[in-house]
């Protein structure tokens, strides 16, 4: 009977210490199946080796759906109807740190050694000196060409390498006059352009102290006006949505596009066009004082909610996959595209790979050497009440009004809305 | 005489037992929720900083330059898009009515399928019938009705165009729906009465068909009246509020307050607040001119 | 007579001018849907052989069949609940009507008002509370009474002949009998509208279930399609094919129910 009962008592010792080192689940937010979603999946794979009793479940939800979610969770106090661990853009990172203070868990001190990331990403993550962020995914900008048709107007892609606005305007006029093709496309009404011409210049819409920097800020005066001109030369073609956009790039009407790396995806999707587009760094401003040919466009970090149960082992996934393994970003490369600003990763044979869509151009080893040059600047809390304020202005300005006037207009709109 | 005030009371009664049930759950699930909005709207602050401050969003968004051309938009679609829709779809319904035509089936399931799609679909399909090098542009300037493409999403006018098109492609059907089944209520004898005395189908449709159906334009007018002024969905897709919020409309402003922009929760309820005003006078106007037994 | 037949003639090319400019965009939706993604965005009207590709990629991507299923439910379940609480309350209020049920309804009208915004985090928070997140009450609860059906279901009334009911009660019957047996079968047109725009619109819901879904096993059509678009590279052919796919129920049920608007309070009386 005894030694019934002492069997029986170690079976459930046994199934009870079992059932403490049974599966952990770590639930993330993100959006893009052949994108984030992707290296993810890869990423626990990865994990699963380190630690196999942990489970990654990738809830998939888009990113405007993800801001609306933590947005209502957190307001109507149910923080356990958030994630483990969610992606966040790069630019609404301050904002939602901010905003919510205690929501996410801060990175400082968790052993991720964020020096190995590129150092303008690791800056979007920081608030108060303190990490919330580890930097994922690479928006640092590329102008893109159409080595054939600048062909036939007499330039190169060198003639577009480390140039300035004005220059980029004049051989645009040239090759619009030689060959009837505008250099860019853009979305109307979209500041994504402005955006990046301004931080190019390591300058935004807020100074370091948050304070408004846009009526009297000759840097983004002088952005506005080379896109003026680039939409009334012709050099820039604008069309109504990103469909549209895509259209551009698609149907071969544009010979080029000025985006984040992450556009790439979308030109290769055009297999007629293979082997006849390059990349380059983008043009610097003429006049502002810290002018670069490297900007960022896009973006997200991957955070750790504070009140997650498991918020230990999500941490520690996240140092052992995305801020720690090469083989990660080696697997997730050459099918997704998706390019990492995990600094050792650059040094890898996959990233030096000469890609066929561009002629064999080892694109992401350039791309990963522009992102190290990337001018640092924060993006601030009221960074999407600014975008829409430029948004107005742009428009304004397009349709006969004065730059001074139209950024004095969407200062105060800004001013109005940033309180109290 | 008191038992027939006894039946009638409890008639009355059943009738309340009839409309409880329906009643308490609105009231749980809106009226409770209204309330909390309304506690939210006196406060302000920035996330979850909230405190109590009166009037102070009240007072607030008689300053807002953008809200104010959010109003000026919806109240454009109101007056302009919501007469032509609702007239369309009367014109529409009373034909369709006709147990003579042919193809009723194929009509009436044409009419209807907009309604159907969610928006996020045939916004894509919109915007590019709408480009510049789109199906619609080539068709006016084929058929020369104009010199060059209109660029539809580029002025304020022609967007503003555009998205009364959309709301009026979209939502004619559903409202046809309403006053068809509206007109299976009404008896076919008067038509036929009617026609013997020499009346035109436009007397027809004047003397009869819009006096009978007045219970149901009366739904349909309050219904259309609060969609226009929570509109969201087509101006969000369509155009995103541009050029320059021309087309911004009240509930996707407040939708950016909520959780694009640094969520200021209680400044938006107090716009809510001031939508649920504006909807609640019109709909009381249109309630006393319209609702009669 | 010529007039007669010349505008006999101008209904037809009226009404097959606007069946045609509602259906174009759809028929355009459909057609992409067999297409790839650069055909389509690059605009092409004709219908291409990838149908079958587009799909094992939504299915192989996405789970579209759970989407489907889930939506299903939500919809039969809140149709059905919506239709018997509203149309009871519907006729209550004007079978039964008098000034205190008057001045109700209108206030119940006004709980349509107010943006949905405002009020969805306090409603959050209750349903959080009540520990009924991600639950088919959660999603259906909400949405079962609603101003606007019961309003219509009130405005309808009046075109039931009262005297019917009169009649009835000599007879000896019930209240709720001569609501079940004479009132929802003679109005079985508005029963067939109202049914088709409250499934209609539990379909197509999206913001509601977005933030009481809390796993992925609860994912509905709305949400599946905005996933579809939610990346850096779209697949447009894949977003057609979704988009079709979302909008057959509604079709299929308006098309096997659309009978029944041919038929009304005096047909069925017969």
């Amino acid at each position: 009977m005894r030694k019934t009962l002492a069997l029986f008592l170690v079976l459930i010792l046994v199934l009870s210490l079992s059932g403490l080192a049974s599966a952990v689940e770590i639930t993330v937010w993100c959006w893009d199946p052949l994108f984030n979603i992707y290296a993810m999946e890869e990423a626990a794979k990865i994990y699963s080796r380190i630690n196999p009793d942990v489970k990654i479940n990738i809830v998939e939800t888009p990113w405007d759906d993800v801001q609306t979610k933590l947005t209502t969770a957190v307001m109507a106090g149910q923080l356990n109807t958030l994630p483990d661990i969610l992606l966040m853009q790069d630019n609404a990172l301050q904002k939602n740190v901010i905003n919510y203070p205690g929501v996410f868990y801060d990175l400082t001190d968790s052993g991720i050694d964020f020096s190995q990331f590129a150092d303008f990403k690791v800056n979007h993550t920081v608030v108060d000196g303190r990490n919330y962020g580890v930097p994922f995914d690479n928006g640092t900008t590329i102008t893109a060409l159409r080595v054939d048709i600048l062909e036939q107007a007499g330039y190169t892609v060198e003639d577009f390498t480390d140039i300035t606005w004005s220059r980029f305007i004049e051989i645009g006029k040239d090759v619009l006059a030689k060959t009837g093709y505008p250099l860019l496309s853009a979305v109307s009404e979209s500041p994504d352009h402005i955006m990046l011409c301004l931080q190019s210049a390591g300058s935004w819409m807020f100074d370091e102290n948050g304070n408004v920097n846009i009526a009297n800020n000759e840097v983004l005066k002088e952005t506005v006006e080379i896109y003026v001109e680039l939409v009334k030369s012709g050099v820039l073609v604008q069309v109504p949505d990103w469909e549209q956009y895509i259209g551009t790039i698609n149907r071969g009407t544009v010979a080029g596009t000025i985006n984040g790396c992450w556009i790439i995806g979308t030109i290769v999707a055009q297999e007629e066009q293979a082997g006849k587009w390059r990349i380059t760094n983008i043009p610097r401003l003429d006049r502002a004082p810290n002018a670069t040919n490297y900007s960022n466009q896009g973006g997200s970090s991957w955070m750790v909610l504070a009140h997650s149960p498991n918020k230990d082992i999500a941490v520690d996934f996240l140092k052992h996959t995305f801020a720690g393994s090469v083989e990660l970003y080696e697997t997730i490369l050459p099918s997704s595209g998706a390019l990492a600003t995990y600094l050792p990763a650059g040094d890898s044979d996959v990233y030096n790979e000469p890609h066929p869509f561009f002629g064999g151009q080892a694109i992401y080893a350039d791309i990963t050497e522009y992102a190290a040059k990337v001018p640092k600047i924060k993006y601030g809390v009221y960074n999407y009440e600014a975008r829409d304020a430029i948004a107005m202005a742009i428009s304004q300005v397009l349709a006969g009004r004065d730059i001074d006037s139209a950024l004095r207009e969407a200062e105060e709109t800004v001013k109005f809305l940033m309180g109290p | 005489m008191g038992h027939v005030l006894t039946l009638r009371r409890r008639q009355s009664l059943i009738g309340w037992l009839f409309v409880v049930p329906a009643s308490v759950l609105i009231f749980v699930f809106y009226f409770y929720p209204i309330v909390r909005a309304a506690l939210l709207s006196f406060q302000t602050g920035v996330g979850v900083n909230l405190q109590y401050a009166g009037l102070f969003n009240y007072n607030r968004l008689l300053t807002d330059t953008v809200l104010r051309a959010a109003v000026g938009n919806v109240f454009i679609y109101l007056i302009i898009q919501v007469p032509i829709m609702l007239l369309l779809a009367l014109i529409l319904a009373s034909l369709l009515n006709d147990p003579n035509l042919k193809f009723r089936g194929f009509f009436r399931t044409a009419l209807f399928l907009p309604c159907a799609t969610s928006l996020v679909s045939y916004a894509i399909v919109f915007r590019s019938l709408f480009a510049l090098d789109g199906f619609v542009n080539y068709l006016l300037t084929t058929l020369r009705i104009v010199e060059r493409p209109i660029n539809w999403i580029g002025s304020p006018w022609t967007a503003r165009a555009l998205i009364i098109i959309a709301l009026t492609w979209r939502w004619t059907g559903y409202n046809m729906v309403f006053y068809l089944a509206g007109l299976q209520n009404i008896d076919n004898s008067i038509y036929e009465a009617a026609l013997i005395d020499g009346a035109s189908g436009f007397t027809r449709f004047t003397r009869i068909t819009i006096p009978l159906l007045k219970p149901i334009i009366l739904l349909t007018t309050i219904m259309s009246t609060n969609g226009t002024l929570q509109l969201f969905d087509e101006t969000m897709n369509l155009t995103n509020g541009g050029p320059a919020n021309a087309t911004l409309s009240i509930s996707q402003y407040i939708y950016r307050l909520s959780f694009e922009y640094s969520p200021r929760f209680g400044y938006a309820a107090a716009i809510s607040f001031m939508v649920f005003l504006m909807v609640a006078v019109l709909s009381f106007i249109q309630m006393r001119v319209g609702d009669t037994r | 007579m010529k007039m007669r037949r010349l505008l006999n003639l101008l209904k037809y090319v009226f009404l097959f001018a606007m069946s045609f400019v509602s259906i174009f965009p759809l028929l355009w939706m459909a057609v992409s849907a067999t297409n790839r993604s650069v055909d389509v965005v690059t605009g092409r009207i004709l219908p291409g052989t990838y149908l079958v590709e587009n799909f094992r990629n939504l299915a192989a991507q996405h789970r579209i069949g759970l989407a489907m299923w889930n939506s299903f439910r939500n919809a039969i379940t809140a149709t059905i609940a919506s239709l018997v609480v509203c149309s009871i309350a519907g006729y209550g209020f004007e079978i039964y009507h008098d000034k205190g049920k008057d001045w109700l309804m209108r206030i119940l009208l006004l709980s349509m008002m107010i943006p949905f915004a405002a009020i969805m985090i306090p409603l959050f928070m209750m349903v959080g509370k009540l520990g009924l997140l991600n639950t088919t009450t959660a999603f259906v609860l909400p949405t079962v009474s609603t101003a606007f059906m019961i309003f219509l279901f009130r405005q309808s009334a009046r075109y039931f002949p009262v005297d019917i009911i009169e009649a009835a009660r000599l007879e000896g019957m019930s209240e709720l009998g001569i609501f079940f047996r004479m009132y929802v079968p003679i109005m079985r047109s508005t029963y067939v509208t109202a049914g088709i725009i409250t499934f209609m619109n539990a379909w197509n819901n999206y913001l509601w279930p977005l933030i009481i879904m809390q796993s992925k096993d609860s994912i509905v059509m709305p949400l599946l399609i905005s996933n579809l678009i939610a990346g850096y590279v779209t697949d447009y052919g894949m977003v057609m094919l979704g988009v079709t796919l979302s909008v057959l129920p509604t079709v299929i049920i308006f098309l096997l129910l659309q009978n029944s608007f041919a038929e009304g309070i005096l047909s069925s009386m017969r």
